[in-house]
């Protein structure tokens, strides 16, 4: 299916379906179909649905409380939800006339269907299935044209080998549905007659699981033919390059494929419920015929009597050893005796002026006559961000060590790259003390 | 039965022995559903007797179709089931009898025990049972969860000494043969106490006194703390083991 599983379930979102029915209802639609099919009626006039309605709610018990249902509303109801639908179309002119519509037939069908799965219809539905499926075969090597490959072997895989595969996994979910009910059975037969319900059981045991051991034989020995058949049907319609053919073929070997799955799968299943069964009413039936052991297990558990624990061994899990590094001493924590406190000791430090004034008689020992010069000098070491501090500093300490002259109009001039001081003239150091 | 098994040699060969030895030895039980352990120990189960008797065992097996190790000396480690532990033991085993479980292959939920213990106990009396050390009034909505709690790890712990099986995302949980030795006292047409005398003789269950579990509860602190249980001594002569094992080494198994 091309379209994903969201757009399917949105498209059917969006006609908001419901459907709402009662016991009532149910019987009502199931007697309609077998009227129909009684007396071969394709149509109901509303005197007919009223008459049905009667019977039909005749035979069903009034639920809590109810007053039974009258006719109108309840076939406005089925109409409603699409169960039934006016089929003449002649509106106000006369009364109309009435039928079950697809989704009616269906659930009708599902109350009615008792298609479960036996031997007999199994064998009747693969032996059609080979027949057929031999029919298409022979059609798909005759095939010349599309439209014959359309024709003798598309449709009748999609309409034909379709509905009978489907026919086959109807019937066993019928069987499945049977098999619930055998289950339930064993159950109630035990509950109402304990004891003297084992042969009974037994005997819907051993007769579920012989008929599904034969319903297994016969799927896995046919569904060899069947795929076999199909497997040649398939190579046809890769060889003239018929992808609709190929793809129908192909689908029908997986539900096939699917159906002896599901005859395993049950027969597998079904053997542990037997093997469990089988077990429980020689263990339990067998052994206690008169259903005492419940009631004293029952005493037991609400606390009369001794109270006891069951026993049982109860070995270590094996234990193994590893290296283990052995451990470091790890040394004691102490205090320290003496006082952490230390008491301050004086430290002559370095006087950063002393070193400034140290360096600029270097300069002017060097024989700079200006302030720049020794600017120059002093602050070629410094990085440049500390050079226009410094400068400030150099100036003060020149015009303290030595004899400083200016011009009215002092002349700016470049230290470095990113720095300018307006200049004076230095005098050498003899001119000051 | 023709075997495969002449000496004791050849069963120690087996590929299946050393998983289902240790299986055994921590107190798992046997039966049909683990089909390879369980003909093992049906083919060689002179030779294994008579190998585990030497450790103080006995390699029991039950006409109900399983097998398990019961320590009767000491050279084994012995234990035994917790209170919790026996309540959803036994609270198991009446559903393994119920033709209603039947229906759905032997299988129940952990939810169908609770009910069951519902039914049999009272609501109220359940909440004591699994919330023994509460003297306060505590909240019930707090009380019926730590019971659902329990009752769910007892399941877990009976389903590792294979009474049950839990499987599938669902919880369900499979009942096997072995629930029925919960049901050992009362199964006999003798009167109950002498069943369970007999089987105190045996070692197969130990006597629970209540003094003492009030004593281990009085003085918990209310995490479920494993009371010290009295167990009887097994009739064998031995004279020793069970008591001094289970208290010394492995109370219980469970805390509740």
């Amino acid at each position: 299916m091309s379209r994903n599983l969201d757009q399917i379930v949105a498209a059917i979102g969006d006609r908001k379906p419901s459907l709402e029915l009662g016991p009532v209802d149910i019987c009502f639609l199931i007697a309609l179909h077998v009227r129909a099919e009684a007396a071969n009626l394709t149509a109901f006039t509303e005197q007919q649905l009223e008459d049905v309605f009667a019977q039909a709610s005749a035979a069903v018990p009034p639920e809590d409380g109810s007053v039974r249902r009258r006719a109108t509303p309840a076939i406005q109801r089925l109409r409603g939800q699409r169960l039934l639908a006016r089929v003449d179309g002649q509106g106000v002119v006369r009364t109309g006339e009435f039928a079950l519509s697809r989704l009616a037939i269906a659930i009708v069908e599902f109350y009615l269907e008792e298609d479960v799965l036996t031997r007999a219809s199994l064998g009747v539905l693969t032996a059609s299935l080979r027949t057929a499926l031999a029919d298409v075969l022979a059609a798909a090597v005759a095939a010349e044209q599309p439209a014959h490959w359309r024709e003798g072997v598309v449709g009748p895989l999609q309409v034909t080998i379709t509905e009978l595969i489907a026919g086959i996994a109807r019937r066993q979910r019928g069987l499945d549905l049977q098999q619930e009910d055998f289950q339930a059975e064993i159950r109630r037969l035990l509950e109402a007659d304990w004891f003297g319900a084992l042969d009974r059981c037994q005997g819907l045991l051993e007769s579920t699981s012989a008929t599904l051991h034969e319903l297994n034989e016969v799927l896995l020995r046919d569904s060899t033919a069947l795929l076999s058949l199909l497997h040649d049907i398939e190579e046809q319609a890769v060889m003239h390059g018929e992808a609709e053919a190929e793809s129908a073929a192909h689908r029908l070997m997986d539900q096939i494929d699917r159906s002896v799955a599901w005859g395993s799968a049950r027969q597998r299943a079904w053997s542990e419920y037997f093997q469990y069964v089988h077990r429980y009413l020689r263990d339990v039936v067998r052994l206690d015929p008169t259903r005492a052991l419940t009631q004293r297990l029952r005493d037991q558990l609400a606390g009369t009597g001794a109270r006891f624990a069951l026993a049982h061994a109860g070995a270590p899990s094996l234990r193994i050893l590893r290296t283990v590094a052995p451990a470091r001493d790890k040394p004691p924590v102490v205090r320290p005796r003496v006082s952490r406190d230390q008491e301050p000791a004086t430290e002559a430090g370095e006087d950063p002026q002393a070193l400034l004034d140290a360096k600029v008689r270097a300069a002017l020992g060097g024989g700079a006559r200006a302030l720049s010069s020794v600017t120059t000098a002093v602050t070629g070491e410094l990085p440049e961000g500390e050079r226009f501090v410094e400068a400030g500093r150099i100036a003060h300490t020149v015009a303290q060590l030595a004899r400083v002259t200016a011009a009215i109009e002092r002349p700016w001039v470049a230290v470095s790259a990113e720095l300018e001081v307006e200049d004076w003239r230095v005098a050498a150091l003899e001119g000051k003390s | 039965m023709k075997t495969g098994y002449v000496e004791l040699q050849d069963v120690v060969l087996d590929a299946s022995f050393p998983e289902l030895d240790l299986a055994l030895r921590r107190g798992r039980h046997v039966d049909r559903e683990d089909l390879a352990w369980y003909t093992l120990l049906t083919e060689a189960q002179d030779l294994l007797e008579t190998f585990y008797r030497r450790y103080g065992c006995e390699l029991v097996h039950k006409a109900d179709g399983y097998f398990y190790l019961l320590p009767t000396g000491e050279k084994l480690s012995r234990r035994q089931l917790g209170a919790g532990d026996m309540l959803v033991g036994q609270a198991l085993a009446l559903l393994y009898l119920d033709p209603a479980t039947i229906e759905r292959g032997g299988r129940a939920t952990t939810e169908d025990v609770i009910a069951q213990l519902v039914v049999v106990l009272g609501s109220d009396a359940l909440i004591r049972a699994f919330n023994p050390k509460r003297r306060r009034k505590v909240d019930e909505r707090v009380a019926q969860k730590t019971v659902r709690t329990k009752i769910g790890e007892g399941v877990r712990h009976l389903a590792a000494l294979g009474f049950v099986d839990v499987a599938g995302e669902d919880g369900a949980i499979k009942l096997r043969p072995a629930l029925l030795r919960f049901a050992e006292p009362v199964r006999g047409l003798s009167a109950p106490a002498e069943a369970l005398a007999k089987l105190v003789a045996l070692g197969e269950v130990a006597l629970v006194e209540p003094e003492v579990e009030k004593a281990a509860d009085s003085d918990g602190d209310g995490d479920g703390d494993a009371p010290v249980a009295d167990v009887a001594a097994p009739a064998d002569g031995s004279g020793h083991g069970v008591d001094e094992d289970v208290e010394d080494d492995e109370p219980v198994d469970n805390d509740w």
